[in-house]
């Protein structure tokens, strides 16, 4: 690659980065810190001394810590029984396992109160009176539900992880002397911290700043919800800005240290393994045995799943103290398709994410090959600023496209133009912000996705076709492009269901209701008396459907490296 | 106290696979045994069966007077050197030496005194903080031998120890290897395919191919004396000659080829007049000097494509047939070549002592 081709590109990435990315989140933490152009730290402790805030933070540690140690206790042990065993419907449980990922754990809470909550399937079934599964700890139902969504990330990434062990490491354990969950303990437990601590780091930032999930449980006692709450007061009240700003803080923290303490290729196996490792094949009795595990947590993080399709199949009403639904009827399927909000929501979604993946393919390639490809001494720079918002909350980054655009739209030039409102006023059109917003939040999947396709591709392959008269555009198109399309749809696939799901964005940025994309009127459906929960179960059945074709469409692309995606 | 290891009748399948097929071998005490094989001959797993990582499917093991077949890799007592060293990365040098050490519950400061023991040995002392991926080839693989060596294993098994070394650290770790053997007084179990490894430091070698040993023996016997053809070829250079047993006696067998009569005074046990044999003569045996009056085995050929090495030629020799089946093509050394084979064709007289001349009956 050119120098100058490389710097252009390097050039144009970073501003590109810099103004949607960089920018807003300077206006967080210039919203947060500083008061009348001066630096001040009276947000921060006024945020540490209110004692709302203060808890609401505690809280929100809480949650993030439970839920990723729950999605460690689930993900860990089911991600070693399959790098161990082999037995019969492995590829379908294993398969199953990322099923939670199609559904964003605020929509299964729908489901999981119609089977769980005081008059639900759960103790009508068992005869119990108004036992409250959820309520009583909404603590712990917040968290039981992130787990029961998040989960999936945990198991790809330790799985990855064990697959990468190389077996004569734990057999030179053996050989000197140490074995069964001593051996797990010392040799194989650090040897996979890398990956467990990756995807650990990006469970707790998402659980850590998740905000349906607590607004649908009804738990209002912690930061996001609180920082959701305050929205109306963005121009006047700093304390929203100073709470943000101690989220990111927290989650940046986090993410540089599991940056430094396990460096990307820290534990790189040396070597190729000499010898294959053959996961033991088991059959009968210890088949079930090991089998159970998958199936009982399968069985537990579909309930909500369950639970939504049983609700959008229910007519509105019919399944209050009853086992089942009593009145079964497509009625809603109907009304979702005939309401304005649901249909011109579907249309918003497919619009706002097709855009995004298509910034995020264009940016992902030319971030990839000045990083893969060039020399550049910053390239590094640029692969870091590409990965940082898997670190920056959604919830921050939706504050800060807020911040910025309610700032841009107080100028006197955008309030003298109506087409500068539409681009810039999310107040009266959302479109480009979230559309930048679901970008820039995936565009770490992306560019991963092309980068690892590009150190695939040997360099000579191009060199060759440069050198039978091809010019570097060409060879581009004719033979890099092809070579790494299949890594590159994977990426794509995989923003856009996640750009699908987005949920802080959406119901941040969201606030007219021409605009609204799928989430968003999920949320506002399930909120209105009547049919709106059950209009809104089958909104979310809807995409479930579609998010399954994507996801599935993309792990079969990627076969195994699906985990890879998911690594910080 | 050295031991011996016995290997009686085992056989391992891999689905249709006989990875290893009947191998019997009994390995002294003491010794440093070679199996060498090329690749998928079954010599690695048969390790592995030794060190546990592999459950034959018949046949028992022994090491020393304790049958291992069915015990776990943990409590065999064996060393092992892995091919790719398994250093875990996670832990420094010593805390590599000294793992096996805290498994079997050893004082600290005799950790201590015995983890520094063995760094000195594999002169890796100023190691001894450092990670794995800091080392260089040579020093991982020391730091390997090491945390093998530091447990005082009854048996030292090593996997193709040197194969991810440059050659010239090949040749000093080998020698290196035999001097830490022999000093600890270890029984060793070394597999490679690198017949030079092999031949330079083992007591005794096992050939292997298709899962079965084709021979066992000295360096020196097995490849002055090759069982067959396989061996033959496999372990150095060699050409082959198809002839029938003329005559037997006097410790010399006289047999009829496609180039005239050839004399072994190496016959191969139980020769008969008319038995079919291969000969099997290494290049190097082929002398380009002049033959004593009234030697055997003077042949008249051609010299052409001569690639120069410095301390040795080889020459294609092609020899006429003389019953009109072909000419010979034949490889010779010329060590310390004066004469070269210039560009042009050359006719040389060639000669090959008795004793060099190798009878295989398989």
């Amino acid at each position: 690659m050119r120098r100058s081709t490389a710097w252009g590109i390097f050039l144009l990435a970073s501003v590109i980065l810099g103004v949607f990315f960089v920018w807003p989140l300077a206006r967080v933490i210039s919203g947060g810190f500083f008061h009348e152009g001066r630096f001040t730290l009276r947000y921060l402790i006024g945020v540490f001394q209110n004692p709302i805030y203060a808890e609401g933070l505690r809280n929100s540690l809480l949650l993030g810590l439970g839920t990723t140690v729950l999605a460690v206790g689930i993900g860990l042990p089911l991600a070693w029984l399959a790098n161990r065993y082999e037995f019969p419907g492995k590829t379908w449980l294993t398969g199953l396992l990322l099923v939670p990922m199609i559904l964003p754990p605020f929509v299964g809470a729908i489901g999981l109160q119609q089977i769980l909550g005081q008059y639900g399937a759960l103790n009508t079934a068992l005869g119990l009176g108004p036992v409250d599964w959820l309520g009583q700890g909404r603590y712990f139902g917040v968290i039981l539900l992130q787990a029961l969504g998040l989960y999936p990330i945990l198991y790809l990434n330790a799985a990855a992880a064990l697959a990468n062990v190389d077996p004569a490491m734990e057999e030179a354990a053996e050989n000197l002397g140490c074995s069964g969950f001593r051996k797990f303990r010392r040799i194989t437990l650090p040897l996979i911290m890398p990956g467990l601590f990756a995807g650990g780091t990006i469970v707790f930032i998402w659980s850590f700043t998740e905000l349906g999930t607590p607004l649908i449980m009804n738990y209002t006692r912690c930061a996001p919800v609180q920082v959701y709450d305050a929205l109306k007061e963005i121009g006047s009240n700093p304390f929203p800005f100073a709470l943000v700003c101690v989220m990111l803080v927290c989650s940046v923290l986090l993410y540089t240290a599991s940056k430094l303490l396990f460096g990307r290729q820290a534990y790189a196996m040396q070597s190729k393994a000499a010898v294959v490792f053959a996961a033991r094949r088991v059959t009968g009795w210890r088949a079930l045995i090991v089998a159970l595990p998958f199936v009982a947590v399968i069985a537990v993080a579909l309930l909500p799943h369950a639970g939504v399709i049983l609700t959008s199949f229910a007519a509105p009403g019919s399944w209050y103290r009853s086992v089942l639904p009593e009145v079964w009827t497509t009625g809603n399927y109907v009304e979702a398709l005939g309401h304005g909000m649901t249909v011109g929501s579907i249309r918003n979604s497919l619009l706002f994410s097709g855009l995004a993946v298509l910034v995020n393919v264009g940016l992902g390639i030319a971030i990839a090959f000045v990083v893969v490809r060039s020399n550049l001494r910053l390239r590094g720079v640029l692969d870091a600023l590409a990965m940082l918002p898997l670190a920056v909350p959604g919830l921050v980054m939706a504050f800060g496209y807020l911040a910025l655009s309610s700032m841009l739209s107080n100028t006197a030039l955008v309030k003298g133009s109506v087409p500068l409102q539409h681009l810039l006023d999310v107040r009266v059109n959302p479109t480009l912000f979230l559309v930048i917003a679901y970008a820039m939040r995936r565009l770490p999947y992306v560019v991963r996705a092309a980068v690892a396709g590009l150190q695939q591709t040997s360099v000579t392959l191009e060199e060759s076709a440069a050198n039978l008269g091809a010019a570097p555009l060409t060879v581009v198109r004719r033979i890099t492009l092809p070579l790494i399309m299949a890594n590159l749809i994977a990426g794509a696939l995989l923003a856009f269901a996640f750009s699908m799901l987005e949920v802080s964005d959406s119901l941040m940025l969201a606030q007219r209701m021409d605009y609204y994309p799928i989430t968003k009127t999920i949320y506002e459906l399930f909120q209105m008396i009547g049919t709106g929960k059950f209009v809104a179960a089958a909104l979310g059945v809807w995409a479930m459907l579609f998010l399954a074709v994507t996801i599935l469409g993309s792990s079969l692309l990627l076969g195994k490296k699906l985990g890879a995606i998911f690594r910080v | 106290m050295a031991v011996s290891v016995d290997i009686d009748k085992v056989s391992k399948r891999f689905g249709e696979a006989r990875a290893v097929d009947g191998v019997s071998l009994r390995i002294e005490p003491g010794e440093l045994f070679f199996l060498l094989g090329p690749s998928g001959c079954g010599k690695t797993t048969l390790l592995r069966c030794v060190a546990g990582f592999y459950t034959p499917d018949g046949g028992t093991i022994r090491i020393g007077e304790r049958d291992v077949t069915q015990l776990p890799p943990h409590v065999r007592d064996t060393g092992m050197v892995f091919q790719s060293y398994a250093l875990w990365p996670h832990l420094t040098v010593s805390q590599n030496v000294a793992f096996g050490l805290e498994m079997r519950h050893v004082a600290r400061g005799e950790v201590d005194r015995r983890v520094a023991e063995a760094l000195e040995l594999v002169r890796m002392t100023d190691r001894a903080k450092h990670k794995p991926n800091q080392l260089s080839g040579g020093q991982q693989q020391r730091v390997a031998l090491a945390r093998a060596l530091v447990i005082r294993p009854q048996c030292l098994l090593l996997d193709e120890p040197l194969s991810n070394l440059d050659a010239k650290l090949r040749l000093e770790m080998r020698a290196e290897i035999r001097r830490i053997c022999k000093e600890a007084g270890l029984t060793a179990i070394y597999v490679t395919h690198d017949q030079k490894e092999a031949l330079s430091i083992a007591d005794r070698l096992a050939v292997m191919h298709e899962g079965r040993l084709l021979q066992v023996g000295a360096p020196r016997e097995v490849y002055l004396r090759p069982a067959n053809r396989f061996v033959a070829n496999f372990i150095g250079e060699t050409n082959f000659l198809p002839a029938e047993v003329a005559e037997v006696g006097g410790g010399r067998v006289r047999m009829r080829t496609a180039i005239g009569i050839l004399e072994s005074a190496m016959p191969a046990a139980a020769v008969t007049q008319g038995s079919r044999v291969t000969l099997s003569i290494r290049p190097e045996v082929i002398r380009f000097d002049v033959p004593p009056a009234g030697a055997p085995n003077v042949l008249t050929g051609t010299v052409h494509d001569t690639v120069y090495l410095g301390e040795v030629a080889q020459h294609h020799v092609r020899i006429e047939s003389r019953e009109g089946g072909g000419d010979m093509q034949w490889k010779a050394f010329d060590l310390n070549p004066r004469i070269l084979a210039r560009d042009r064709v050359e006719t040389a007289r060639i000669w090959i002592a008795p004793e060099d001349v190798a009878v295989l009956t398989e």
